[in-house]
């Protein structure tokens, strides 16, 4: 064996030296690392946000029950822990976007925090009304909590063009309530067979939902008890449409031509079977938005109805001792309500919520700050627990947390139920302008109730439809409508 | 003397010391300047946005020629938004005239506690228009309204009315919530005008043996048309600027069945974003209504 020389010898010491150093200097860095990130996003986020103590956010909320959270709770619990204050507008769902768009416009930076639509997103985006979220993901270390969204939220309502707009924050989601002891009971399935020669079930389709729906009303009557109900008014029709539409196999658009398709024979027949299925609803039906149908429900008149999840919450009697829900009415039917989805089995991930930041914010950090705090796995699992909460479990651990489970005694087959339908839920429609298009098929459904013609009112609506996709581009919102199309919840798979 | 007096006068106009004629133009200048800033700024502008294409998402200002009024002609919802508000003009005057004659003739006489019963008809023009349009349209509600079941009550059985959904229903009720909350301007501004009228004229007319209608249609009505054709005109034009009443009860719905222009004008401009297009619909507007208040003025000889 050759012995080396003593400078080849010191050369390698002095190398195994530098690696020495260098890789202790990597794993002291990466510990530093993992220690800072081991805080939650919640904890990262207040402690960021102490050196902006005494400024004051505002953040634009959805009038009414949702702004309780932010009013009650959140905002308080944030001047709190940071000393920032949180100054709520509340503005109508209505006139949301309109008040976005105005303020953008007048770039006054009046509002700091938003929350948006999501369907909106792409107009909003596009029109630079919202802040590019991804560098302060980024910097706040948020993106692993991110992840955790559940995925049709986490994958459909944050992005536009591949950039964060929006932290998902609303897990809206249709669901059918039925009245379990009705469709339990002996007497109501055999007169229900008497009349129809099938079994008693909850229907998987609307045609099944039809029949059901007409002979539970007649079997009934003497208990002054409806088959169904639903809200009919047109803004929320307009998302049953949504839904029905594509259940029944039907497409908004042509890909190619970008022609719409509303007026085919499948949007003849949803709308034809909407307006027949009002005769076996309670008269007025026509009338009916969600407080209506929520108080029918609630006094016992309806074995069916379809709505967002804090139906469910409040049949079961959850929260509504509070002061502030001695609105809704007090619930004869708590234990005797069961959770589906509805006919058809995708239900509509209708309108929801997410977080997002103004462009013209002066203080966007801390406007960021108190929503990733807001939307972190902490505080978010507590706001969805809120007795007054209208924001609905849109994490994984929302659906499984111990706590929510122990609400009340059916509390897990109704998470069961929204976490079933976050996966097979269909997306709002959702490209440039999308209001345009929604405001023609709101229209189209009070036409509907007016009495016209179903296909008279679907090729009118379907006219305007292609106007409004000409004033914006065929090719533009052809790119905008492919891109939609091709996410899994955009049509039933 | 007066040649004296001539050139002390022409002395004092011409010395340096006195105050300049055009002063008391200097003194209202920045009044009218304001004026024409806060009125006819917003004008001269929307007039410019309208012959350029902003919309939510364009903000194109370059010039556009007249697309924007080319585009006015072909636009159907447009024009029966139009027409929708002459319905609501033709019907709802001519009732709130009439029902506000009658019951300024009511009260033209002395009775007991006149005041308290004036005071209390004049109350709904006193209401919000947005609110008197949403509290109407719960009394039409079909499920807690009183209204079907006060004729619920009559009939015997449940009436199920849709006052703001069935098309044959939606104008009876748009028609009721306005007349109801303007007659009293009418009856006030008409009771005023006969309350000015001589009465030795009337007098004199009936121990002639003149009936009634011959009594109002020769010596009442040319005495209080002046004051009659004022306010006409003013519930004319407020009429046609209908919204916020007809925004609470219908929301210009069924579909559009009931969309006055200035709702259209506000879907337009405020929840489409389509700017340019709306400027270009208020000066259509501007135009007609210029057109049809001068004709007004004319024809009801306001102008002499």
């Amino acid at each position: 064996m050759v012995a080396m020389s003593s400078g080849k010898r010191e050369g390698r010491m002095s190398l195994l030296k530098k690696i020495a150093l260098t890789a202790s200097a990597a794993i002291v860095t990466a510990g530093l690392t993992s220690a800072a990130w081991a805080e939650s996003a919640a904890e990262r986020a207040v402690k960021e946000a102490q050196k902006y103590k005494g400024q004051t956010i505002t953040i634009v909320w959805e009038a009414g029950l949702q702004s309780l959270d932010p009013l009650n709770f959140s905002g308080p619990l944030w001047e709190k822990l940071t000393g920032i204050k949180v100054k709520v507008v509340e503005v109508q769902t209505a006139e949301m976007f309109t008040k976005i768009m105005q303020e953008y416009r007048a770039g006054t930076g009046a509002y700091d925090a938003l929350n948006v639509i999501p369907a909106w997103m792409p107009d909003l985006a596009n029109a630079g009304a919202l802040e590019v979220l991804d560098p302060y993901v980024q910097k706040y270390g948020y993106g692993d909590e991110l992840q955790k969204i559940a995925a049709t939220y986490r994958d459909n309502q944050m992005k536009v063009d591949g950039k964060i707009f929006g932290f998902p924050d609303d897990g809206d989601v249709f669901v059918m309530y039925y009245r379990k002891d009705v469709f339990g009971d002996a007497k109501v399935q055999e007169a229900f067979k008497a009349k129809t020669g099938r079994d008693l079930a909850v229907p998987k389709n609307w045609k099944d939902f039809g029949e059901t729906g007409a002979a539970l009303t007649e079997i009934l009557k003497p208990q002054n008890m409806y088959g169904a109900a639903f809200f009919r008014q047109p803004p929320y029709t307009m998302f049953m449409f949504q839904e029905r539409f594509r259940n029944e196999g039907g497409k908004f658009f042509d890909a190619e031509s970008m022609k719409a398709t509303i007026n085919s024979d499948v949007g003849v027949k949803v709308l034809t079977e909407m307006r027949n299925e009002n005769k076996f609803m309670p008269p007025g039906v026509e009338q009916w938005g969600f407080v209506e149908n929520l108080a029918a429900f609630m006094a016992g008149q309806t074995a069916m109805t379809i709505s967002w999840p804090p139906y469910g919450r409040w049949a079961a009697g959850y929260g509504t001792d509070e002061k502030a829900l001695s609105w809704v009415p007090k619930s004869t039917v708590a234990g005797k309500v069961g959770y589906a989805m509805p006919p058809g089995g995708h239900p509509e991930l209708a309108a929801g919520f997410a977080l997002s930041v103004a462009s013209t914010s002066k203080n966007k950090d801390a406007a960021y700050l108190f929503i990733q705090w807001l939307n972190s796995e902490d505080i978010s699992l507590q706001r969805v627990k809120l007795p007054t909460a209208l924001r609905d479990p849109f994490r994984d651990s929302h659906f499984t947390d111990p706590g929510y489970l122990a609400l009340w005694p059916d509390a897990k087959d109704y998470l069961a139920a929204l976490q079933a339908g976050s996966k097979s839920g269909l997306l709002d429609l959702s490209l440039l302008q999308t209001d345009k298009y929604e405001e023609v098929l709101r229209q189209a459904i009070g036409k509907l109730w007016a009495g016209e013609d179903p296909k008279k009112i679907l090729d009118a609506a379907a006219g305007e439809w292609d106007a409004i996709t000409k004033k914006i581009g065929v090719d533009k919102q052809k790119a905008v409508y492919a891109n939609w199309a091709s996410k899994s919840g955009a049509y039933p798979q | 003397m007066a040649q004296s007096f001539a050139s002390v006068s022409s002395a004092v106009r011409r010395s340096p010391q006195m105050p300049d004629h055009n002063f008391r133009y200097w003194i209202i200048a920045p009044s009218v300047f304001l004026l024409l800033l806060i009125g006819l700024f917003p004008l001269i502008y929307a007039f410019v946005v309208s012959f350029q294409q902003i919309t939510m998402t364009d903000y194109d200002t370059s010039f556009a020629g007249l697309v924007n009024y080319q585009a006015l002609f072909s636009d159907q919802r447009l024009w029966e938004s139009i027409l929708h508000t002459i319905v609501i003009t033709v019907i709802a005057l001519p009732v709130e005239l009439i029902l506000g004659l009658a019951l300024a003739y009511l009260f033209l006489e002395k009775m007991y506690g006149k005041q308290i019963f004036i005071s209390l008809i004049v109350l709904p023009t006193v209401i919000s228009p947005i609110v008197s349009g949403a509290t109407w349209r719960l009394l039409f509600d079909q499920r807690y309204g009183p209204i079907n079941q006060v004729l619920s009550w009559i009939a015997g059985r449940e009436v199920v009315m849709l006052w703001t959904i069935e098309p044959i229903l939606v104008y009876p009720a748009i028609l009721i919530c306005e007349i109801w909350q303007w007659t009293p301007f009418m009856f006030l501004i008409l009771l005023a005008a006969l309350s000015s009228v001589d009465k030795s004229l009337t007098e004199a007319a009936e121990l002639d043996g003149a009936g009634f209608w011959r009594i109002f249609l020769k010596i009442e009505l040319p005495a209080i048309w002046p004051v009659m054709a004022i306010a006409i005109l003013i519930r004319g034009v407020d009429l046609f600027r209908i919204f916020d009443m007809v925004w609470a009860l219908t929301g210009g719905g069924p579909g559009t069945y009931t969309e006055t222009i200035s709702i259209y004008t506000y879907v337009q401009g405020f929840r489409q974003f389509e700017t340019s297009y709306t400027a270009a619909i208020a000066f259509l507007i501007v135009a007609l209504m210029s057109f049809v208040v001068t004709w007004a003025i004319r024809r009801m000889g306001l102008a002499k």
